[in-house]
């Protein structure tokens, strides 16, 4: 291939690093407009009261504002084609009722953030307190007081996913494995916050947003939707992120008041999320309820599997996609990669007093993942025999593929029973067996698990139709411009918050045109400059964006021969694009010089070629469905049976993304991802108490993974590239977080297996707390000694 | 509002700052040192950590009043640094940032712990980093190029102990 | 969050700050490193009208080394007794239990004296000094006064310290050369607040022996079975854990559930472990 020092494979360094290392990122607090004023929230302390009335004091009158205060803003409202959904309408700010804690009721503007929240405390609002709905499965069907009353019941949806028979299943099986299991509610956290800044331009006539968002463009939509304004009036700008991991994919309320604000008032205002409202009003994610039943042979042969699920929603859904697509995809994903024929999974959205749930890095996949590999686990041990093997021995064999899983997931390509077997070698699996026999000198229990699983990635129009989305991400769009001296500028529609796309996405036209990466620049999350794209989320961004860079690049290179060719007076057919060059049989022609030709001496242009080097691409991959990447993800951990505390010990993924276009950046992903999803299984959690309120408002309650508590994460990789994308890519940015909590959980079982013999102890909800490692074992001792 | 006297990154500059304002603010809102960064206010996240008489602290926990006469180092300083330096090019080479919210402070307390000859192992590291959240990298390729440049600076020897 | 309006005054002496303190019109707080106390303020839990900075006060930065004892200034940090840059009378044990507290960056700005005014019930200091038998010395309107650490941490923030004192320094006992001690702080994660905590020291030439627990809903708690127990030497493990619940039995006003029991009894017995070795 050409151009291989920089373009597709190289683990180019990354162009945005310079800038962080020196502290001049631009994350939206950092924008200094002059005269801006600050801005807080008056929130609701209650999970669920009627608002009698807000009292502002006569000092404050034209500071703070309530709904009444701000009559442009329509409620949020989503759709959904799918059968049953219901879809509250959102008030941005509170008018008759408050749903959940941290819910805004009235917004407070002031020159600094200190003053605004003296404002927001000054202001009084009755309210009449209604009973708190917090228990999901218990209150779906209908509570004392439910959330919204027009529904008659609590439930945003209810659906089933089947295929085969799963009746004649249970008649069959030889073993029956029934487990509940639960993956708490958590916040995404990225170490930036929300932030917003809204100005007016009087020049352009528009309402400048700047928002810390991962999805600018269809921000956009949504502001025209909500505020009745043309798309034309509103730039929105996405600058600098510190992080998205999904929460950030969704329109806030936040949002559409500060554009308000900001069109209501003639200064710039700013509203800079803090930690304790991220952790209250900001998506939260997670949050399932399984009960599973595995029928199996007495090898541990899967034949069937009936689900139930519950999804703890909260009080609303967030914009576009409103909660329905968390229940689904974990419904439609729990028989992973497996060759499982016959499966039911019944599951329910439900609508509770908390805050409501959005996408977060694996969506969905991590609960589904929990569970069926918490269960192929189970299954092992029922017919005595090494999870190991009976996982790779239900997986989808390479020669089967193309598999339509009983979930209705297309599995495309690739070598799953690889993955799982190059993960316990790179574990060293014998060497952790030898281990357990010998025994730990202070008395630790050594645990080894393993999870699978496969990840639909870069979906593109078919699969949203499937899921009855009101809005269907199914393309992503570049132009690209080179200017006179040959310099080039991608501009892309998609937003880059940490996965490196400014140097990917260059690397990609570097490969098409051979151009140096240092002569391009990649402009993004600015609507202004760019095309309309759907942003960075679903692990779409370098097959979509990246497909529609290689698009467009071809269309410029065309062009480039084209001219290159008439200056070099040959065939165009005879001239190929290298070495920043057009590369003639005799002579070459530099892309500076063409470039100077499109612009500045078209008279240099060959007959019938229009000026300029200038051309916009959409692209969207062969198969609407999506390109699967998959891994084998295993932890080795030491837990303390008198105390409950686990230490991770080790730590492996083996995967399969297909090509990678900068495998620094990829394996950066990984890592990152599996850290998160280490959060999810041993210490992330906001637990609610009964009336609502939230327990963790700070980050010393919500403790997320640090240095300390970890090891080195081991990758290996397969490659199997895809057949329906640009050069054989798939996505990968949330693989990393969708197995950790199941494989840990695995290997926490595994040390515990010994403990409360003969059943052993388990713990089937994550965190996997100490408090829950010493409740398993309690139970399991009790259980042992009942027998 | 009270006047302070404060030498940031080796300059003096005078302010009159309300005594509630804390110097992560006086910083990022007075002096437009917006590369200290705001992750928690409540001394957990590590994303504002700065030099106060030499020192890694809180910027978020101090008040701008109470560094009246002290001086304040933060990521836009630490010019001709050589650690800081060595840190910048192995924290590129080895990719160990992403979003770059935590990355500055990342940077100030990694000079720290070379100096105070913290950073001997990838254990000792590790340790140093408590304090110091990353959201995105998982921290490996971070461990990595905090050895490395404890190598480079030469004042340890990684994998020494 | 942002902290509330607040006055800031910066005595020059501890006489003047102490008047300041006894004559303050608003709710006045002594503010040394602010570590708790503008975190605090920032969540808006804490807000009070004055901040008097005693953070430069030399005399609260004083370290004096006596034959049988240390004392050790109000503001001296926890990064100066990690990193040994003051008298350490406990033989190891205040420098290892400093390297756990927090971070780093917090250490260089906290103060034990803060520490201990504030006696946040996880926090370290007030455990690890009562079972050092250590004193704090407090200063008032009308004079000096000393408490043994044990009487002067009263429950989960509460302290004997008067509106009108400021803490100005803890004297600490020296351990003997064949003093031995325990430590361990269950956390699940590296610098956090402490699970439980237990702190054991023993010094036979002093005749002195004393096991706490720490994070204990409460103030420190003494054991004061397993205290004597370990005075007399090796035990059997079971006897040590019968004596060490028993202890933990007595505490009822301490609420404990369960997991914290058995916590709290892991704790002490590991700690008590490191003493018998």
């Amino acid at each position: 291939m050409p151009n291989d020092q920089y373009g597709i494979g190289a683990s180019l360094l990354r162009k945005e690093d310079a800038r962080h290392l020196h502290g001049r990122g631009q994350f939206v607090a950092d924008i200094k407009l002059s005269d801006t004023m600050d801005v807080a929230f008056l929130r609701s302390p209650h999970a669920h009261a009627r608002i009698r009335s807000v009292s502002v004091p006569p000092g404050a009158r034209g500071r703070v504002f309530t709904a009444a205060d701000l009559p442009r803003i329509k409620p949020i409202r989503i759709t959904s084609q799918a059968t049953g959904a219901k879809a509250p309408a959102w008030p941005p700010l509170a008018t008759d009722k408050a749903r959940y804690v941290g819910e805004a009721i009235a917004v407070c503007v002031a020159p600094s953030r200190g003053e605004a929240e003296d404002l927001a405390n000054s202001v009084a609002v009755e309210f009449e307190v209604l009973d708190a709905v917090v228990d999901a499965p218990r209150d779906m069907r209908g509570s004392r007081h439910l959330i919204h009353e027009q529904w008659g019941d609590n439930l945003y949806i209810e659906r089933v996913v089947e295929g085969g028979d799963i009746d004649a299943a249970a008649r069959a099986a030889e073993v029956t494995v029934t487990r509940q299991f639960r993956m708490q509610r958590q916040s995404g956290a990225p170490l930036e916050g929300r932030a917003v800044l809204a100005c007016r331009d009087h020049r352009l006539d528009e309402v400048v947003v700047y928002s810390s968002t991962q999805t600018p463009h269809t921000l956009r939509v949504a502001l025209g939707e909500f505020l009745d304004m043309e798309a034309r009036r509103i730039r929105v700008v996405a600058p600098d992120v510190g992080g998205g991991f999904g929460p950030k994919a969704r329109l806030y309320p936040e949002e559409v008041i500060l554009a308000a604000l900001a069109l209501e008032l003639d200064y710039p205002v700013r509203w800079v999320e803090d930690r304790g409202e991220h952790l209250l009003s900001a998506a939260h994610t997670r949050d399932h309820h399984y009960k599973v039943t595995a029928y199996a042979d007495r090898q541990g042969r899967i034949l069937g599997v009936d689900a139930e699920i519950v999804v703890d929603a909260g009080a609303y859904g967030l914009w576009p996609q409103g909660p329905y697509q968390e229940a689904a995809m974990a419904a439609r994903n729990l028989p992973g990669p497996y060759t499982i024929a016959n499966y039911r999974a019944r599951h329910y959205t439900v609508a509770t007093n908390k805050a409501p749930l959005g996408p977060y890095r694996g969506v969905g996949r991590p609960g589904a993942c929990f569970a069926i590999e918490r269960i192929v686990d189970e299954v092992a041990r029922a017919v005595g025999r090494d999870p190991v093997a009976v996982r790779a021995e239900n997986m989808v064999r390479s020669e089967e593929m193309p598999f339509t899983t009983v979930g209705g997931m297309r599995l495309d390509n690739g070598d799953y029973r690889e993955s799982v077997r190059l993960c316990a070698e790179l574990l060293d699996l014998p060497a952790i067996r030898a281990r357990q026999q010998l025994g730990e000198p202070d008395g630790r229990l050594i645990g080894i698990g393993f999870a699978a699983f496969a990840e639909q990635t870069a979906h593109g129009a078919a699969e949203f139709v499937a899921r009855g989305a009101s809005i269907i991400p199914g393309f992503e769009s570049c132009t690209a411009r080179i200017l006179p001296d040959g310099s080039v500028v991608l501009m892309v529609g998609i937003q880059s918050h940490g996965q490196g796309l400014e140097t990917t996405l260059s690397q990609i036209t570097a490969h098409e045109l051979g151009i140096d990466p240092a002569r391009i620049s990649v402009r993004h999350g600015d609507t202004e400059s760019t095309a309309f794209g759907f942003g960075t989320f679903a692990s779409r961004s370098m097959v979509m964006s990246g497909g529609a860079v290689a698009r467009v690049s071809r269309l410029l290179r065309d062009k480039l021969c084209r001219i290159g060719a008439h200056l070099l007076q040959c065939d165009p057919a005879q001239v190929r694009c290298a070495e920043g060059a057009v590369l003639g049989p005799q002579g070459s022609v530099s892309i500076a010089e063409i470039a100077r030709v499109a612009h500045l001496r078209m008279d240099g242009l060959p007959p019938g070629v229009d000026p300029l080097l200038d051309a916009t691409a959409t692209y969207e991959p062969a198969i609407g469905t999506g390109v699967f990447s998959y891994a084998t993800h295993g932890a080795v951990v030491a837990v303390d049976p008198e105390t409950g505390f686990i230490e991770l010990l080790d730590f492996a993924v083996a995967e399969d993304c297909g090509t990678m276009v900068n495998p620094m950046i990829v394996e950066g992903q990984i890592r990152g991802g599996v850290v998160q999803g280490i959060g999810t299984a041993l210490y992330e959690e906001i637990p609610y108490d009964e009336t609502g309120q939230p327990l963790a408002g700070t980050l010393a309650d919500y403790l997320m993974p640090g240095a300390a508590e970890l090891p080195a994460i081991k990758i290996g990789h397969l490659h199997t590239p895809a057949a329906a994308t640009e050069y054989g890519m798939k996505g990968m940015g949330e693989g990393g977080a969708v197995a950790p909590p199941a494989a840990i959980a695995n290997a926490v079982r595994d040390a515990l297996a010994a403990l409360g013999a003969p059943v052993g102890a388990e713990v089937n909800e994550t965190p996997i707390t100490p408090r829950r490692v010493l409740a398993a074992i309690r139970q399991a001792q009790t259980a042992a000694m009942s027998v | 509002m009270s006047m302070i006297h404060v030498r940031i990154n080796g300059s003096e500059v005078a302010d009159d700052v309300p005594p509630r304002l804390s110097l992560a603010d006086f910083l990022r809102e007075r002096r437009n040192l917006t590369g200290t960064h705001l992750g928690c206010e409540h001394g957990v996240c590590g994303a504002c950590t700065v030099l106060v008489d030499g020192e890694p602290a809180r910027s978020c926990l101090m008040l701008a009043v109470a560094c009246d006469d002290r001086s304040v180092e933060t990521i836009e300083g630490f010019a001709g640094d050589p650690v800081v330096a060595a840190l910048r090019r192995t924290f590129h080479e080895r990719h160990a940032l992403q979003c770059g919210y935590c990355t500055p402070a990342m940077l100030i307390t990694a000079r720290d712990l070379i100096l105070r000859k913290r950073a001997g192992s990838e254990r000792e590291i590790r340790d140093g980093l408590a304090g110091n959240i990353c959201r995105c990298t998982g921290y490996t390729n971070i461990v990595t190029a905090i050895a490395e440049a404890a190598q480079e600076i030469g004042k340890e020897a990684p994998n020494a102990q | 969050m942002k902290a509330p309006a607040v006055d800031y005054l910066r005595p020059r002496t501890l006489t003047e700050a102490v008047d300041l303190l006894a004559h303050a019109s608003v709710e006045a707080r002594v503010i040394a490193g602010g570590q708790s106390l503008v975190a605090m303020m920032n969540l808006r839990v804490a807000s009070p009208g004055l901040l008097i900075d005693i953070a430069r006060l030399p005399e609260l930065h004083a370290v004096a080394s006596y034959s049988d004892a240390v004392t050790l200034g109000a503001c001296v940090t926890h990064a100066a007794i990690e990193d040994r840059r003051v008298a350490d009378p406990s033989r190891g044990l205040m420098p290892r239990v400093a390297s756990t507290l927090a971070y780093r960056a917090i250490r260089t700005r906290g103060t034990i004296g803060g520490s201990l005014a504030l006696s946040d019930p996880a926090a370290e200091w007030p455990a690890v000094l009562a079972a050092l038998d250590a004193e704090v010395v407090l200063y008032g309107s009308s004079g000096r006064r000393s408490l043994k650490c044990t009487e002067f941490t009263t429950g989960i923030f509460q302290t004997k310290l008067a509106q009108n004192e400021i803490l100005e320094s803890a004297r600490v006992p020296k351990l003997s050369p064949d003093a031995r001690y325990g430590y361990v702080k269950l956390c699940r994660k590296s610098g956090e607040f402490a699970s439980a905590l237990a702190v054991v020291v023993t010094d036979p030439r002093r005749g002195y022996s004393r096991v706490v627990s720490g994070a204990a809903n409460g103030s420190p708690l003494v054991l004061a079975d397993t205290s004597r127990l370990v005075a007399e030497g090796p035990r059997d493990p079971d006897a040590l854990r019968g004596t060490i619940s028993g202890d933990l039995d007595r505490a009822s006003d301490r609420h404990f559930d369960d997991f914290q029991r058995n916590l709290h009894t892991v704790a002490a017995m590991r700690a008590v472990q490191q003493v018998l070795v």
